[in-house]
């Protein structure tokens, strides 16, 4: 059976489509048959994360209006043929997808892949919405600060009540914490909110803490998902993720100040 | 294949409305004390919604305007001397049965009354009590929980954003970070009770006090609120 998982967070610009690449990227690294969708009508940007912007023929919105059949519109990865992708459309809105139209490519997706990883929108509507409706699972991506926290916090209320999973009574969409952009000099400054003080508002279990980096801008501008980059901490972090979420114990790295030693100072590492 | 949607969408919404009382007419009286009592408010002032009533009729329309003119926004009469004053200057009049109003009128620092989510008739002795609503999941940002005539205990948080509100006590088990409101339609001898006080509102029968009334020691222990002569009273629970 299919794990159906949403990638979401409410606040936008927080790292949800970047996790999105990685998270599919390291499933699918780990021998899973992984797709990733886009759930951002209008706004397509998975494809060039995941640089596969030139092979976008079909997309999300062709296979829900049945323009186009999902073994057309799903586009296989250069280097893993075990992740696809699926675009979304740039030329529509997000009026486009609608409720029958998502069960239905879901359930279609379910038949081939072992994990369906749905990219959201930012918002608490329409988009944001379908993208959380099938769900099992849920990654809320949060930035280390307080407007970030409390959208996560609305998305989490909405999670154990505007789902398929909650309206039916069949049990409830388990929650993981993604803490992005976390810079533990900037904590200890007092300017970032600390793991502690999310997961005290929060109150879900913490899957995985991504470091402020730079490569991953560079990640996203060159269409490699970061954690293809294990040199870089990002990298390491997400892989991390990615083992703890198939069950394996992993610790948290990157949380603490790293203390320098004399080599590191000497080179500016 | 776009989804037809209806022209509108109906919600019951709880609105927390303050009730003003013309005592005097005096146009330079009134501009002054509302200028102060704007000001005691600070943001919170700011687009606050007034139901205005009064003993006689009144000229209304100096008094909307100077309440318009430092931010607040008169938008209900109760029916009574001002309807017809009311009805010329557009704004709406509430029958005194839409009102449950149950708070004493005494000292009380801002005198506000809740409207019932529902259009029922305002209990007049007290309600049939429910047995208690327990919720045990996290209560977030936006969530509303309403324990209709009975208590609403909370076993984890209550977020920031989030409401909770009972027509009899709010007893919250977590941290207490959104609104929490007792007595909703009017009972006074309703209390909030919860073990770590970081709200943004706490409320008893339609008295209410914001965070910033709620500073210093009371904050992040465990407290009750409770209405003592009609004064919304916050304390520790120690012993």
């Amino acid at each position: 059976m299919a794990k159906i998982i949403v990638v979401t967070s409410g606040k936008g610009g927080v790292g949800k489509t970047t996790t999105s690449a990685s998270f599919a990227t390291g499933l699918a690294a780990r021998g899973k048959k992984t797709v990733v969708i886009d759930f951002d009508v209008g706004l397509r940007n998975l494809d060039l994360i995941m640089g596969c912007e030139r092979r976008v023929v079909f997309d999300f919105v062709n296979v829900i209006q049945g323009e186009a059949n999902l073994r057309q519109a799903l586009i296989k990865d250069k280097n893993n043929e075990n992740l696809s992708i699926l675009a979304a459309s740039q030329t529509r809105d997000k009026d486009a997808l609608s409720e029958e139209g998502v069960e239905k490519v879901l359930n279609d997706l379910a038949k081939e892949f072992d994990y369906i990883v749905c990219d959201s929108p930012a918002g608490i509507e329409r988009g944001a919405h379908l993208a959380m409706y099938f769900a099992d699972e849920a990654l809320v991506v949060t930035n280390p600060e307080v407007s970030s926290v409390r959208d996560s916090d609305r998305v989490l209320g909405l999670l154990s009540s505007k789902t398929h999973k909650s309206e039916k009574g069949e049990g409830r969409v388990r929650e993981h914490l993604v803490l992005t952009r976390y810079n533990p000099v900037r904590v200890e400054k007092g300017e970032m909110l600390s793991v502690k003080d999310v997961q005290d508002i929060l109150a879900i279990p913490l899957l995985g803490v991504i470091p402020e980096a730079s490569a991953v801008l560079t990640a996203s501008n060159s269409g490699a998902p970061v954690i293809l980059d294990q040199n870089n901490e990002a990298g390491q972090a997400y892989d991390d993720l990615v083992a703890r979420f198939l069950g394996e114990d992993r610790p948290h790295r990157f949380v603490e100040v790293q203390k320098k030693g004399f080599l590191s100072k000497l080179f500016g590492g | 294949m776009t989804k037809s949607r209806p022209a509108l969408e109906f919600k019951g919404r709880m609105l927390s409305i303050t009730r003003v009382r013309i005592l005097d007419e005096n146009p330079t009286a009134i501009e002054a004390q509302l200028k102060t009592f704007t000001r005691s408010l600070g943001e919170a002032a700011e687009g606050l919604p007034l139901l205005l009533d009064a003993e006689s009729p009144v000229g209304l329309k100096p008094i909307l305007a100077a309440m318009r003119a430092v931010g607040v926004q008169p938008i209900a009469v109760v029916e009574g001397p001002l309807s017809e004053a009311a009805r010329e200057c557009g704004l709406a009049i509430l029958t005194r049965d839409m009102i449950s109003d149950g708070a004493p009128r005494a000292s009380a620092p801002v005198e506000s009354v809740r409207a019932a989510p529902a259009p029922a008739a305002t209990p007049v002795a007290p309600a049939e009590r429910r047995p208690a609503r327990v919720v045990t999941e996290p209560i977030r940002s936006g969530q509303q929980i309403y324990a209709e005539a009975s208590d609403l205990i909370v076993m984890t948080t209550v977020s920031p954003g989030a409401e909770v509100i009972a027509d009899g006590c709010v007893h919250v088990y977590g941290p207490l970070r959104g609104r929490a409101i007792a007595g909703a339609r009017g009972d006074v001898h309703a209390r909030v009770f919860c073990r770590r006080m970081e709200a943004e509102l706490m409320a008893v029968a339609g008295i209410y006090a914001v965070a910033d009334q709620m500073k210093g020691a009371l904050r992040g222990v465990a407290v009750q609120a409770y209405l003592k002569h009609g004064v919304l009273t916050i304390d520790k629970l120690d012993w």
